[in-house]
């Protein structure tokens, strides 16, 4: 990734892709993301218990799938991007051990809003082409040219 | 009474703030070691999180925490020196004692055993960097919709909270979904 290039509102068109970004999911990176984020909840390590509650295997939690949200969207906005806000995060099938998640997107809309320039991201994850994750919306203020 | 008038009371409590006025403070301040790990299974190699002087070029104060951590940094510890003990049991899977206090629950709930995160909203303000200590504060709960789906019985409940930073500053407010149920 090339931290020195920045996006910029202008070069941003509706119907731009997001990027996408993929997420191998091993017992060992759910682990791992368990210890760094602190959600200890057994559904997200413990195949047993995670069968036991109805799910198919363990599963990514919350904390990683929003995370998996913010790399994708971090990579798009570059440095001076920011995100203002996020809706329609809706984890709609379990994302388990063993798959792939892939985070996709595209520029919904290009709009202002007092001083801001913002651009409406779709986002979405899914796993072998099915949507687990969303689609959402996500809101970024991008740099201008003349800013 | 079927299961789903269980839930009655929960549906009637709808618009009251269960947090009363309580300020939860998370276990850790936003460290460098615990942003390191963070950023470490994502694969995150963002600047802002990790190297101060990028961060400072562009306009914070210090390393900045990825928003998808400040439910790490209010998360309440699992045992605190001079509390009680958490884990007084060897079966395989019990849980530490306490922790299911911390859940997003009225008490007015039947007794249910699974529950997952369904649905987030967020709008973020303040960033947080390096050395911030945050807490929540707040818990309304807005909705509740009792609902059987693949993995059991149970309802959808929907809570609003903030978090702030050391300066009471409002950095974020959450709106998120829960499903309580029993599986079957």
């Amino acid at each position: 990734m090339d931290w020195s290039a920045q996006r910029r509102w202008e070069d941003v068109k509706e119907g731009d892709d997001v990027p996408a970004v993929s997420f191998p999911l091993t017992v060992y990176r759910l682990v791992v993301e368990a210890g760094a984020n602190r959600d200890f909840n057994a559904i997200h390590h413990n195949s047993e218990v995670a069968r036991a509650s109805g799910a198919p295997e363990m599963y990514a939690n919350t904390g990683f799938l929003l995370g998996m949200w913010e790399r994708a969207i971090r990579e798009f906005a570059g440095l001076d991007g920011a995100v203002r806000r996020i809706s329609g995060f809706r984890m709609r099938r379990f994302n388990t051990v063993g798959q792939t998640v892939v985070v996709r997107g595209t520029v919904a809309a290009k709009r202002r809003e007092g001083d801001e320039a913002l651009v409406d991201l779709e986002l979405w994850s899914e796993v072998g082409g099915e949507v687990t994750v969303g689609p959402g919306t996500v809101t970024v203020a991008l740099p201008e040219r003349r800013a | 009474m079927s299961w789903e008038d269980a839930w009655q009371p929960v549906i009637d409590a709808v618009g009251r703030d269960f947090g009363e006025g309580e300020v939860i403070e998370g276990a850790d301040a936003v460290d460098a070691s615990a942003l390191r790990r963070f950023l470490e299974p994502l694969e995150l190699d963002c600047p802002l999180h990790h190297d101060a002087d990028v961060a400072r070029e562009h306009g914070y104060s210090g390393v900045v925490a990825p928003f998808s951590s400040y439910f790490t940094f209010v998360a309440p510890p699992v045992w605190r020196p001079g509390g009680p003990s958490a884990f007084v049991s060897d079966e395989r899977n019990a849980l530490p004692e306490g922790i299911a206090a911390r859940r997003f629950a009225t008490g007015l709930e039947p007794p249910c055993s699974g529950y997952f995160a369904a649905d987030f909203e967020l709008e973020l303000f303040e960033p947080v960097v390096l050395g911030d200590r945050l807490s929540r504060t707040g818990l309304r709960l807005v909705k509740c919709t009792p609902k059987e789906t693949s993995v059991g019985r149970g309802a959808f409940m929907t809570w609003e909270w903030e978090v702030r930073n050391q300066r009471s500053e409002l950095v974020a407010c959450f709106r998120n979904t829960m499903y309580l149920y029993n599986p079957g």
